[in-house]
Order: C-alpha cells, then structure tokens, then sequence
C-alpha cells in the first residue's frame, strides 16, 4: 500500500513537470505602420486572444511584434503573416524559432528587376488616410513583379510607382493595392476587404 | 472747462476702443519635452500633471519641466485618463479594466458590462463616462456604479465608429467619434443632441476637452487642434509646433497638447496676437477658468 501511495504521489508531481516542460515557438514580426495606437494595441490585443498565445508584445516605436506559441500546435509563419494582414497591418518581415532551434523566415527572395528593363514612372490616385494605409499601400504596390519603387503621399493621395514596363503594368498595381483594400482610380476595393481595415485606415470610398 | 470735459471724454472713448482692438488667441507659449513617454491621456492632480504613457504601459507623474517624478508601471496600454480630486481614472484597453489610483493603492471600476478596449474616461463629480472603442459605444454613470449605455457602430448621428475620448460637463456628454471624424453631443440620458466638426475634414478625431465656452479636438492626422464653440461653430485651429496630437486639457488657464510620437507637450497661453498676423478668426469669447 505504501508503495502504491508512493508511485500515485510520484505520477502527481510528475505531471506540473511535464507541463511546464511544454515547449513553445518564438515568433518575430516587423510591422510596418503603427501610426496610430489605437489600431497598435489593437493589433496586440487581438493576438492575445489566441488560445495558447504567450508573451505578445508590441513595440509601437520599432514595429517589432513578437510571441510564443505551443511547438506542438506547429503555426505557420504564413499562417501568421495572413492573420496580421487580417488584422489590418503590414507584415514587412517575420520568422519564427521552433523549439528545436531551427529557423522559417517569412516570404521568399523577390525576383529582381531584369537588367534590361525599361523602368517608367507614373503616378495614379489610391484612397488612404494614415500611416498605415501608407505602409499596406506601398507593401502591395512592390510586391508585384516589376516594380521598382513606390511611394504613396498621404495628403494628396497620389502613388507614384516605378516598374518595369516589360514585366507588368499601372493597372496590375492598382488591382493589387485594391486587392489589399485601397479603392484606386480605375479598381475598386472589395467590400469585406475595405470592411476589415482598422479604424483608422476607414477612408472616403470613391464613387465610380 | 467744457473743452476739458469734450476732451476726456474723447479720450476715454479713444482708450475703450484700443482696448476692445486687443484681439487674442491661443498661442504656442513653450514646449516641455518628455524624453521617453509617449503620452496619450493627460490628468491633473494636486501632485501635478499625470500622463498616461500607453507605449510603454505605464503612468508617469512630471513637473513643470517635463521631468518624472513618479511613475505607476504594470499597466496595460492606458488610454485617456482622468482625475478627480487625488483619484485617478485609468482605462487599460489591453486588459479591459478601468482602474482607479489614489494615494498609490489600486481598485478596479465594477463593472456589470464587460468592456473591449476602453479607451477613454471621464469623471464629473459622481458621475462617470467611459468610451468603449471596440463596442462602439458609450457607458454613463450618474453614481459611478449603475452605467447606461449608448451607440453601437455607424455613421449616422448617434451611430460611433470607434470612440477614443468622452468628456462630461453639467449637461451633456461630449464624445470624440474619432474615425468618424467628429465630435458628438449628448445629453444625460444618451439622447444625440447635435455633432460637430463634420466640415472640417478631420482625420481621426482623437481627443477632446470642453470647457465652459470651447470644445478642443486633437485632429491627430492631420496635425492640429481645432477650437470650436459650443455651437460648433470654428474658433482657432492650432498647427503650429502640432505633431501627431492626441490628447488635449486646460489647466490653471493653459492649454496642454500632447505630440504623442514627439514625446512632448505644447503649452498654449491666451494672449495678443501679435501684429501683422491673421487673427480674424481668432477673436472670441473664451474663458480662462476651468
């Protein structure tokens, strides 16, 4: 019987052991775009409803954004970087740190511009108000294949997109930046998409 | 004799209409770094200015210099504070609780409804007013203990789309609708009385202070403060030195701006407008007392 209590009370103390052995992935994300921090912490506030989800922070100033998660639920790093897009934000950047030490950084090598582009610059108009329609807006813009630079101007509305002319067009950009959410001259955003920007990024829609 | 008379009267009359000529305004007097703290509320105690530095999760108490004479940590992302008295009102929009602060102890405002993402409180003697910025919507109080509530999500009046910032005066509630771009009135009872600042474009309307005559909105995008009377009706609007703004009070007649990214604050004094500058909108009835 002695024994018996011995090896019941050994199991018992061996659980919280096991528990607090339970390993978790370290996940890193750049933000971009926290202008606003409202729509910041909100980012951080949504994550923490994950269950399971330990040490979210946020760092408003640095966009860094970072957690844990349990190994053993295996999160994607894009899994992540589609749940932040979800959320509104910009994923500029991100990898996670498995338990086990190895290292998945986020998105691949962006194809470079061919050496015999002939590069053009146009400008077109994109609805926005803040930062962080700045930062989803440019993300979507260089993000197709061919362009070079884009820079959006948060005053008078105008992005100005350089790209390579043989390799993709101002319309293809606009129907990524509509895409991401942002009506533009010639696109128009989906509804849901437009719906689930923060707050903040809730501009005048255009009327077409 | 009678040409002496003639000619003070003159003169007194000369002097009343220079006087009446004195047109004021707010005007940038100095600006107080805050090395460090990102403000987002500010409160007034009779230790001094308390803000609440959300970025950092934490309050801070500063003298007139901008220096930290104290700090509250732990916090999670305090927002618009308030005070009454030595009791400081804090909502945290990361935990859902409003807490409460006096002489370095902490309660926790009870609440029947639970909160999501309080950003903004407001304490008028026993009364209590909260913006409850996921929600969208507005919970009021006459005693601190049993709360109504007002608004859900929308555009038309009486409709918020993410309040930030509440204010209550003797007879109404003031609310920073702030991604709607406006501010909205209310009485007692949450019955929408009129908006304000729909023509001015704002873009994001993120905090707000009323006093007897004023009604101070922080137009955070677009780097100023707007200064309307009761009416609604543009007094001023403040660009000069205005950074990302998101909270604004008048204290002992000075009116305090925080440029949140800037980690400062501005201090605007009503005075003369000194020569050669625009002051046709400038001129108005205003009250220094708060």
């Amino acid at each position: 019987m002695k024994k018996i209590i011995v090896i019941v009370f050994a199991v018992l103390m061996a659980i919280p052991a096991v528990q607090a052995q339970k390993s978790y992935d370290q996940f890193e994300v750049q933000v971009d775009g926290l202008g606003c921090p409202f729509c910041a912490y909100g980012l951080e506030k949504k994550f923490k409803e994950f269950k399971g989800i330990k040490k979210v922070k946020i760092d408003i100033e640095t966009g860094d954004f970072s957690f844990t998660y349990p190994s053993e639920k295996a999160l994607t790093i894009e899994a992540v970087e589609e749940q932040v897009k979800k959320a509104g934000y910009t994923p500029m950047s991100g990898r996670v740190t498995r338990a086990d030490g190895t290292v998945e950084e986020m998105g691949g090598v962006k194809e470079a511009i061919a050496s015999d582009a002939e590069i053009v610059t146009e400008s077109t108009f994109v609805a926005g108000n803040c930062e962080m329609c700045q930062a989803r807006i440019v993300k979507a813009s260089t993000d197709v294949f061919g362009v070079s630079t884009a820079v959006w101007n948060k005053d008078t509305k105008l992005l100005e997109v350089s790209y390579d002319k043989k390799a993709t067009t101002l319309d293809a950009v606009e129907k990524a930046v509509a895409k991401a959410g942002h009506d533009t001259k010639n696109h128009q955003a989906k509804n849901g998409t437009y719906k689930s920007l923060p707050g903040c990024c809730a501009y005048e829609r255009v009327e077409y | 004799m009678k040409y002496i008379y003639s000619l003070l009267a003159l003169l007194i009359l000369i002097s009343c209409a220079e006087k009446e000529e004195v047109a004021k305004s707010w005007q940038l007097s100095k600006t107080i770094p805050i090395t460090g703290v990102n403000a987002i509320g500010m409160a007034i105690t009779s230790e001094g200015i308390w803000l609440s530095d959300g970025d950092h999760n934490r309050l801070v108490l500063i003298n007139d210099e901008g220096k930290t004479i104290k700090t509250i940590d732990s916090l999670d992302r305090p927002m618009h504070i308030d005070a009454e008295g030595e009791m400081l009102y804090v909502p945290q929009y990361g935990n859902d609780e409003v807490s409460v602060f006096v002489d370095g102890e902490k309660k926790t405002l009870v609440l029947l409804d639970s909160l999501d993402a309080p950003a903004g409180v407001s304490t008028y003697f026993k009364e209590k007013a909260i913006a409850d910025f996921y929600n969208n919507r507005i919970l009021y109080s006459t005693d601190g203990k049993e709360f109504i509530s007002f608004g859900k999500e929308g555009k038309a009046t009486g409709d918020f789309y993410y309040p930030t910032d509440v204010q209550i005066t003797e007879s109404h509630i003031w609310v920073a609708d702030a991604y709607n771009n406006r501010i909205q009135v209310f009485d007692k009872k949450g019955t929408f009385l009129k908006v304000i600042g729909v023509d001015q474009k704002m873009n994001a309307a993120t905090g707000i202070f009323v006093n007897p005559t004023e009604v101070f909105v922080t137009d955070f995008e677009n780097d100023r403060v707007l200064i309307f009377n009761h009416e609604g009706v543009l007094q001023q609007e403040l660009s000069k030195g205005v950074e990302k703004p998101i909270e604004v009070i008048q204290h002992q007649g000075h009116l305090f701006v925080s440029n949140y990214r800037r980690s400062e604050l501005l201090v605007f004094d009503w005075k003369a407008i000194p020569e050669g500058e625009n002051h046709q909108e400038d001129t108005h009835d205003h009250d220094h007392d708060h």
